[in-house]
């Protein structure tokens, strides 16, 4: 319910009040939006397994966004920006994809 | 490997372990749904954001693109414009100066002279019987193959190959897909474009060379470049060809200007200093 909720209100927050993103901000945006998805679908795996606690969900979603950005952020500097963003990538759509699975499997027994 | 693997049974964030295992939960109620919403609603406040982003950026991506396009498009006619231009100024002070020259014998002899200058030097239209030499990319091979694409192309060397094998043949004026070759003209490439005259051709290449056809052809058909040619039609699949033609013809080329260069001697005491030096 709370879950809903939340969801909606964020989703609702995005559409009406549609922020502008600073151009310094924009490289990060795709690799937090990563990293937050990462986190959302850890926290759904952990609560289908009645593992899931919201103080290590909010940790990992902010800790997540904010090291992606941070990695993002230093490749930019040390010049391999691109190649660094590509290993966020890899690193986190392996995790999302696995974290899927498991989802998956706890659903359908399949 | 291992690394793959670890990532793929520890996808879970330990954190979630740990905290089973030992078992605590932390007490009241909104100590735990405060938190979660507001992960919850960052979390998904930064998809819409990001996506609503994404979705604007790409019409204005398109946009820049287009602009830019049309204003390739617009320059590219105004250096159309303005060349044609150019041409047909350089006709009307030709015609001006042949017809103040006509004016005495010195005058005519000079005209005559200079006539010929100019069509050995490649800055009129001519016209005459040569040689149509074709080159080409080869065909597309449909997978997008980086490498092979590169080597599939017709280079800069080659067309340099075949218009110095050209001239060698005897050629006495070459224009290159229309574009006149002068003492100053090269052939080199920018990227995947090769240029002429800093003018940026498309293949297929079309090399009309205005000379005896059946001279040049006999010479040019044992050329080094043609061979060359041949065994890259047979290797990367380039496509090569030549054939005689009549009445071929070729543009004006662009007339340097020559702002520092001197002759060494004076061309009016030139013919003398041989001589000169001979007998010194």
């Amino acid at each position: 319910m709370i879950v809903l909720l939340a969801i909606v209100g964020g989703v609702t927050a995005g559409l009406v009040l549609q922020p502008t993103v600073p151009l310094d901000l924009q490289p990060y945006l795709p690799i937090a939006v990563v990293a937050a998805l990462d986190a959302l679908f850890g926290g759904v795996r952990a609560w289908l397994e009645q593992i899931f606690n919201d103080k290590v969900f909010v940790v990992s979603f902010i800790g997540n966004v904010l090291v992606a950005s941070l990695i993002v952020y230093l490749g930019d500097k040390l010049g391999v920006g691109g190649e660094l963003s590509t290993g966020i990538v890899v690193v986190l759509g392996i995790r999302i994809f696995s974290n899927a699975a498991a989802i998956r499997r706890h659903l359908f027994r399949a | 490997m291992s690394l793959l693997v670890d990532l793929w049974t520890n996808a879970l964030d330990p954190g979630y372990a740990a905290t089973a295992r030992s078992g605590g939960r932390p007490g009241s109620w909104t100590r735990r749904v405060v938190p979660l919403a507001v992960g919850l609603v960052a979390a998904s406040f930064l998809v819409v954001i990001a996506a609503v982003q994404a979705h604007a950026r790409a019409p204005a991506a398109a946009r820049a693109h287009e602009r830019l396009v049309a204003q390739v498009q617009q320059e590219s006619k105004a250096v159309a414009d303005l060349s044609s231009e150019v041409d047909r100024l350089r006709a009307v002070t030709g015609a001006l100066r042949d017809s103040s020259l006509q004016g005495s014998a010195a005058g005519a002899a000079l005209s005559t002279q200079l006539a010929r200058a100019e069509l050995a030097a490649g800055t009129v239209a001519v016209t005459g019987p040569g040689l149509r030499v074709t080159l080409d990319d080869a065909p597309a091979t449909g997978a997008g193959q980086g490498n092979q694409g590169q080597g599939n192309r017709v280079e800069d060397r080659d067309l340099q190959g075949v218009v110095n094998a050209l001239w060698a043949s005897g050629a006495e004026a070459i224009a290159v897909n229309g574009q006149r070759l002068t003492g100053q003209s090269s052939i080199r490439s920018a990227g995947d474009a090769i240029l002429v005259d800093f003018q940026p051709l498309r293949p297929p290449y079309v090399v009309e060379a205005i000379g005896d056809p059946v001279g040049m052809e006999t010479t040019f058909a044992q050329s080094a470049a043609v061979a060359r040619m041949r065994s890259y039609v047979q290797l990367y699949g380039l496509r090569f060809g030549y054939a005689r033609a009549s009445g071929l013809e070729l543009p004006a080329g662009v007339e340097e200007q020559l702002h520092d260069a001197r002759p060494v001697h004076p061309p009016a005491t030139k013919q003398s200093t041989p001589n000169e030096k001979g007998s010194g």
